[in-house]
């Protein structure tokens, strides 16, 4: 059982028209940053928080550092710091904990007499938290404060990521608005490169707070440049989705070739960690695999792994974007043609070597060597990935997990799901995916009895520690409400019960789930990841469900044969009342240019056949999978195409354990620099 | 108006190919002191110069000077209006000088340096402890920034006119103060950072951040060293009178000059200054030379000591009588004007004249120059730009108007610019506006910047009109005239009474925002004029203006000042800014006592929320203690347990750990809600408990503490404390189900393969013997698996036999229930063909 969302006679996923260059973003980025570093004379020690480490891989390369008068780099971690420079540049983001390292390594080299010159960039701005706490440690005299502005960082063609990994928790359990207000200001960034967003929808009672920040123009510099005086060409709305509205994607399992290396390997800022006899292919290396080779700087940090960090990305290895959004049981299929094929391609580059005879002919033909040999190399790398996928994807517990999602989908049998969950409890399965299931459970059944939540909350502290009591009580907490007992306390909040998921309704109304239908079986394998994973795409484009109201019966599970034409983005039109009956504000903005009269129809009057992109904004983050059935959704109509934007790439164990406060292994070695 | 074409007070070269002219900007006889008796300092692009009386030159007593005894400070216009006096009343004036804002930066022995407007208002700064301390003997005054020379010989530098801290250049180690120095201001410099040049012995040591650097010249001493306003060449003064030219990485000599043999100068050099990127001037007592390139010279004479101020494209020099500017002909003047000049350009301006004088020779004129005649227009253009004089800006200007009638396509943007900015131009050089800025400095300087030197002088109606007449946005105009409104009213209300003053406020607050409404101000920044009526003491007024500031994060701080705490507050949560908020938050925890800081957070309700969240957020990394407090006070159980929760999670100590989860499960039990919570934080410390005891039974080899249900269980096991184990079970009721699992997982990691055998037949199995045969073959024992297979369901046995790896059991198995079609299942996954023909002959067998 497994999802799919690209039918696979389907060509490879190239985008037909282009979309907006996000490349730009990285160039941003990058020339902030050798700014914020050439404003220090000289050479330089570079400090760098790990959490950033990832997100900055992806925007500079460690030579241009390097380039730019950094000396030596060093991870922010407690203890000494000795530097041979005298101009030491802290870069971290404004937490407290880096802050007091700073503080301490500062104060340990005056109390040493070592004179150093400290530059503290933060990222993405400067905060009065940090000054005050350099202060009342005594040393903000000793250092220049300055920001290094980080926002978004293409991650990929049509998606663009804060790259901030902590924002759920710290939204939806700190409370903690900080992320907000940051992704207010990189959305603001976009519209200055490419012009207001015509509309806003959103949905949700954050999403609805962003919008409302992005609307009422943040305090600006005096310059307003024009491009936000006028309405986008390019973009015709913006779509912001609170990751609080749909907690069910997430708390399922990833299906597609990108979301379940996610799920059971992990990825981190693009990256994955692989053995490194994947990654060093016997002959020469491949494009691939020496744009992945860690620079030389960490490896004076990194102890000799036999782990190595590569780059996922479809720049130096196309074949990566032809499986990475497919069903993870065709994906043995496409290796095996693409395979064939380059078997194909070498014997015919015998024959051709045989038939060589000019110089130019020569010249052709080992021009096209290097091709084959990089397509060679990716092909040995995803097919040792997938062999790494198999055996975890065979697990009892793996499938037992999978059924259990299904029939809690269907609402089928729940109390018999429910001791299913105890078992797993019984036989040691993971902590993140028994709360994954005990939260699905209660979403999509408004809660779970009383007496049967206490056993299983019990049975979780014995089996797992009491020490995630306060994970339990964070899901319960009204801000986040995923785990929940039902009928609620007479004492609960209001807003508590205000937030109640009606799961059983909206499955109905917006035909979440689909019965296989034969002619999309074969390909579209399953209905219920699929349809999830199709969740996320249904809620977060009104046009899309004008469509699919419009294509009755057969929904949008199956391909249609003729591309439809892009509706315009009316609002939330004809779903006002399913919306209504989703927790969170709903938000419908039109945003005209200051200078322009135009009505809110003209952006309805724009002409159809000019193509257009959709920015989708995920706040709290979304997953691979998501962004799989976006790009599916974006290949069944002509004209519009969807740049999707996140807080960070989320999944649902990433996103218990950092509730539960369970320190990944952010160590050193997770760094990309 | 003179007809007297421009060139001819132009002076030429002895090279024959360049001119330079002096054009008097102002006549100012006796406005100004004898300038010999006063330190100088000039602003450039057409700023005021200021004025103090230098103490080590005599003074001739009787006069009507005024008062001596004081340390004063007079400015004045290039015009030589007066524009401030003041006297200073602290330690001894090092330096002063001019920053690019034109403000008076004026810095004492004891490193203070306070920046002056135009009005007389400062902002006092300090250069820090060392320097107060050692004393500050010299400094030098860029337009961005100063470099001071400190009483131990070190150089401190200070970036930007906002206080930031001084830092401490490379110590060039000299033993005594230079001859003399310089600094090349960061924009000029490739490094984009400070470079100081020091005149020390023979040779100059340019020094920056990073090094000192000795330059190895022979040439010196040198007493004077001025960089070109390029920065890229250096002039150096030997005490000799030799002029010096190299380039500012010291690597080539440009020129060399002996300034001895000028005919006329007498006594001592009093200026080494640049005249454009290409000239240098030097100024005796009555004279001006101008050295060109190539060693030629020209000479100005004065009739009184000059004070010279270098201008981005030339120099302007104050004498007794006039202010002259002294720059050389641009390229487009000389192609017009120049005697005998053929360029298509001087012919357009021909041809126009011959047609104001109704002669056919306009006419051939313009044929003649056809090809180049669209050169020719922007030429006329741009020398317009260069005249001082309206006849001859208009007459050029009519020159390219007439010739572009001869032109199909011609943009006439440049034309209209041009006529736009002369008349500004005109505008500001007016002797009482005295601005006597240049085309190209205009350029330079920005519109805007000239807006606010209009506004700093107070001439809000004339930097108003050049706005909107340049259609640029009002704001600044309106945001400095309101201040000054401000500050104006404010004697007014005194004396008449409480209620008086009230409608002042009114009064005022109104004028301004009808004003702004009028005038389409609307991004005013109305907080900033609250903040200035704050300042000088005007609540009331602050209070009405505040209201009328749409930009929250730009109210906060005012409303701060003005103790206004749960109104910046709740503004601050407004507007979004997490930043703005802990700004508020942390201002309030120190000002306020704690309990009314919490009581403001708490009666805040659900507005105040964000902000309670984030005061949780710092508190819980920075100031835990107030956390504790703050959930006290507002009876949050749960949150406090959480808390406690948290400590207990962060300490080794096991007896802290009790202590913190008992205190937790007190929390709990005290919320009616709470009660499993409470149950479970018993059980908790129950286990702690036990886990210590089980600690001390094993003389603490064995790490019991902190582990789970399930791992202490386990641990038991695997260290063969069977009975413990149970006793575990017991004593926290852990399931059947749960237990049978912990323990096979624990007795097979030890390969105790016995005490499972009898653990599995203690009694029925709870979870059935699939998963021992599972877990056995996962763990690499399918041997041991084996014998559990045949306890399992009979349907699932075949599967199981082909898990352990046994074919042949699991045939079979088939065959005894007669399973035909699970044996061809079973047999199309078999290794190996011996296998598989075993399988045919089962099946065979099997009809």
């Amino acid at each position: 059982m497994a999802t799919s969302t690209v039918p696979l006679d389907e060509t490879p996923p190239i985008p037909d028209e282009p979309l907006l260059d996000v490349n730009l973003l990285k160039e941003i980025g990058q020339k902030a940053l050798v700014d914020a570093l050439n404003s220090v004379n000289g050479a330089k020690t570079l400090v760098l928080d790990a959490s950033l480490a990832g997100p900055l891989g992806l925007v500079i390369e460690v030579s241009l550092l390097k380039h730019h008068g950094v000396d030596k780099m060093f991870w922010l971690e407690p203890g000494p710091l000795t530097s041979t420079t005298p101009n030491i540049v802290y870069l971290c983001r404004p937490m407290i904990k880096y802050v007091k390292i700073v503080a301490d390594q500062i104060k340990r080299h005056s109390r040493d007499s070592q004179k150093h010159t400290y530059t503290l960039l933060l990222v993405p701005r400067i905060s009065t938290l940090v000054s005050r706490i350099l202060e009342e440690e005594g040393v903000l005299g000793d250092v220049r404060i300055s920001s290094y502005n980080l926002q978004f960082i293409p991650i990929a063609d049509d998606v663009v990521s804060l790259e901030n990994d902590n924002a759920f928790k710290e939204l939806w359990v700190d409370g903690d608005e900080t992320v907000i207000y940051n992704s207010a200001q990189a959305l603001l960034t976009l519209q200055k490169l490419y012009g207001l967003f015509p509309r806003i929808v959103g949905k949700g009672d954050h999403a609805a707070r962003l919008a409302t920040l992005l609307t009422k123009h943040l305090p600006s510099d005096s310059s307003t440049p024009d491009t936000l005086l006028a309405q986008s060409e390019k973009i015709d709305s913006l779509i912001i989705l609170d990751r609080r509205v749909d907690m069910i994607t997430p708390l399922l399992t990833q299906l597609t070739y990108e979301g379940l290396t996610d799920e059971l390997i992990g990825i981190k800022n693009s990256h994955v960690e692989l053995p490194v006899s994947l990654l060093t292919p016997p002959p020469p290396m491949g494009a691939a695999a020496s744009s992945a080779a860690p620079p030389a700087a960490s490896a004076s940090l990194k102890k000799v792994e036999p782990k190595k960090k590569h780059h996922l990305t479809t720049s130096t290895d196309p074949l990566f974007g032809e499986l990475r959004d497919l069903n993870f049981s065709s994906v043995g299929k496409r290796l095996n043609k693409v395979a064939h094929r380059l078997e194909e391609d070498y014997k015919a580059r015998e024959i051709a070597l045989q038939e060589t005879k000019t110089v130019a002919q020569l010249r052709d033909f080992v021009g096209k060597l290097g091709g084959l040999q990089t397509e060679h190399q990716s092909l040995r790398l995803h097919t040792g990935l997938s062999e790494l996928l198999v055996p975890l994807t065979h697990t009892d517990q793996f499938n037992k997990t999978l059924e259990i999602q299904q029939n809690l989908l269907a609402s089928y049998e729940i109390p018999s799901q429910i001791s299913a969950i105890e078992d797993l409890i019984a036989q040691g399965a993971d902590m993140q995916t028994v709360v994954r299931l005990l939260c699905l459970a209660s979403i999509t059944c408004g809660g779970i009895k009383v007496k049967a939540l206490e056993n299983l909350k019990r049975e979780v502290l014995q089996a797992y520690g009491y020490n995630f009591l306060p994970l339990l009580l964070s899901l319960a907490s009204p801000s986040l409400g995923i785990l929940l007992p039902n009928p609620l306390p007479t004492s609960t909040p209001p807003a508590l019960a205000a937030a109640k998921y009606p799961f059983v309704g909206l499955r109905k109304s917006l035909r979440l789930l689909i019965d296989d239908n034969p002619e999309a079986l074969d390909e579209v394998e399953n209905d219920i990841s699929f349809c999830v994973a199709q969740k996320g795409g249904v809620l977060s484009n009104p046009a899309e469900k004008e469509k699919a109201a419009a294509a009755s019966a057969d929904g949008k599970a199956q391909p249609s044969s003729i591309k439809a034409q892009a509706h315009p983005i009316a609002g939330w039109r004809g779903f006002e009342d399913i919306l209504a009956t989703i927790p969170g504000e709903t938000v419908d903005i039109v945003q005209s240019g200051g200078n322009t009269l135009a009505t809110p129809m003209a952006s309805l009057l724009r002409p159809m056949q000019k193509p257009t992109t959709t920015v989708i904004f995920f706040l709290g983050g979304c997953t691979y999978t998501e962004i799989a059935a976006l790009r599916w959704v974006g290949r069944q109509n002509r004209g519009r195409k969807f740049l999707i934007a996140t807080t960070g790439i989320v999944n649902g164990n990433s996103i218990v354990e950092s509730i539960a406060g369970v320190a990944k292994s952010a160590g050193p070695k997770d760094a990309a620099i | 108006m003179s007809a007297e074409r421009p060139s001819s007070r132009w002076q030429i070269m002895q090279d024959g190919k360049t001119f330079y002219k002096r054009q008097q900007l102002y006549s100012i006889p006796g406005k100004l002191p004898n300038l010999s008796d006063y330190i100088v300092a000039g602003c450039c692009y057409g700023g005021p110069i200021a004025l103090m009386r230098d103490t080590t030159k005599l003074i001739a007593l009787g006069r009507t000077t005024p008062a001596i005894t004081k340390a004063q400070i007079q400015i004045y216009s290039p015009a030589g209006e007066g524009l401030l006096l003041f006297s200073w009343d602290q330690g001894k004036i090092i330096r002063f000088g001019w920053t690019a804002d034109e403000r008076l930066a004026i810095l004492n022995e004891e490193g203070i340096y306070r920046l002056y407007d135009l009005q007389g208002d400062y902002q006092q700064y300090s250069l820090g402890n060392e320097a107060g301390e050692m004393g500050v003997i010299d400094a030098r005054i860029h337009e961005n920034g100063l470099v001071a020379l400190t009483g131990s010989l070190s150089l401190l530098e200070v970036k930007g006119w906002e206080g930031s801290r001084p830092l401490t250049l490379a110590n060039p180690n000299m033993s005594q103060p230079p001859n003399s120095w310089a600094v090349i201001p960061p924009d000029l410099n490739i490094s984009r950072h400070v470079e100081v040049l020091l005149s020390v012995d023979s040779t100059i040591f340019t020094v920056d951040n990073l090094e000192s650097i000795d330059q190895r010249l022979s040439q010196g001493p040198f007493t004077h060293v001025s960089p070109s306003p390029n920065g890229k060449s250096l002039a150096l003064l030997t005490f000799a009178g030799t002029l010096l030219v190299v380039s500012s990485d010291f690597q080539r000599t440009l020129a060399e000059f002996k300034t001895g043999e000028v005919v006329g100068a007498e006594g001592s050099v009093h200026q080494v200054e640049w005249c454009g990127i290409d000239a240098i001037l030097v100024t005796w007592d009555n004279l001006v030379v101008v050295v060109g390139p190539f060693g030629d010279t020209l000479e100005y004479y004065y009739s009184g000591p000059t004070f010279a101020v270098t201008e981005p494209d030339g120099v302007r020099i104050v004498g007794p009588d006039v202010c002259d500017l002294i720059q050389k002909v641009p390229s487009c003047s000389t192609s017009i004007f120049r005697p005998g000049s053929t360029s298509a350009s001087a012919i357009l301006y021909d041809a126009w004249e011959s047609f104001a004088q109704r002669s056919p020779k306009a006419d051939e004129n313009i044929r003649s120059i056809r090809p180049e005649l669209a050169a020719a227009v922007d030429e006329c253009i741009e020398a317009a730009g260069q005249e001082w004089e309206p006849y001859w800006q208009r007459r050029l200007l009519n020159a390219a108007k007439f010739g572009r009638g001869f032109l199909d396509l011609h943009n006439p943007t440049d034309f209209i610019n041009m006529g736009q900015t002369l008349k500004v131009l005109n505008a500001v050089r007016f002797y009482e506006i005295g601005i006597p800025l240049t085309h190209l400095q205009y350029i330079y300087a920005s519109p805007s910047h000239l807006i606010t030197r209009l506004t700093a002088r107070n001439m809000h109606l004339l930097a108003l009109r050049i706005s909107t007449y340049l259609s640029l946005k009002p704001d600044a105009v309106l945001k400095h005239w309101a201040s000054a409104k401000i500050m104006r009213s404010r004697p007014s209300a005194t004396g008449t009474g409480a209620d008086a003053d009230l409608g002042g406020d009114e009064d005022v607050c109104k004028l301004i925002v009808d004003k702004f409404e009028q005038l389409g101000g609307a991004d005013v920044s109305y907080a900033e004029i609250a903040k200035r009526a704050w300042d000088v003491g005007r609540g009331g007024l602050a209070t009405k203006l505040l209201d009328h500031e749409p930009r929250a994060s730009d109210q906060v701080p005012l409303l701060l000042s003005m103790k206004e705490d749960r109104l910046a507050l709740v503004k601050a949560v407004d507007s979004g800014d997490t930043d703005l908020v802990y700004h508020v938050l942390l201002h309030l925890h120190k000002r306020l006592p704690l309990g009314s800081f919490f009581r403001l957070i708490e009666d805040g309700g659900s507005q105040l929320a964000p902000a309670s969240k984030l005061l949780q957020v710092y508190a819980r990394e920075q100031n835990r203690e107030m956390l504790r407090d703050f959930f006290y006070s507002d009876d949050r159980r749960v949150e406090s347990a959480v808390l406690s929760l948290d400590e207990a999670a962060a300490t080794s100590d096991p007896a802290s750990k009790i202590t913190a989860v008992r205190a937790a499960q007190k929390f709990f039990s005290e919320d009616k809600d709470r009660g499993f919570e409470s149950r479970m934080m018993d059980e908790s410390a129950r286990l702690l408990a036990s886990q210590q005891q089980l600690e001390k039974e094993t003389d603490g080899k064995i790490v019991f503490f902190g582990l789970s249900v399930n791992e202490t269980i386990r641990t038991c096991l695997v260290n063969g404390m069977s009975k413990r184990a149970d006793k575990v079970k017991s004593d926290f009721k852990v399931p059947d189900k749960r237990f049978w699992y912990v323990k096979l997982q624990a007795l097979t990691s030890t390969s105790d393969f016995e005490g499972l055998d009898t653990f599995s037949k203690s009694k029925r199995s709870p979870i059935g013997y699939e998963p021992f045969v599972r877990h056995l073959v996962e763990a690499g024992h399918p041997k041991e698996a084996l014998s559990y297979v045949v306890r399992c369901d009979s349907p699932k046995r075949a599967d199981l036999y082909v898990e352990c790896g046994e074919w042949r059991m699991a045939g079979k198995e088939c065959k005894e229930r007669g399973d035909k079609a699970k044996l061809q299942l079973i047999r199309e996954k078999c290794p190996n063909s011996l296998i598989a023909r075993e399988f045919d002959l089962i099946l065979a067998s099997m009809k």
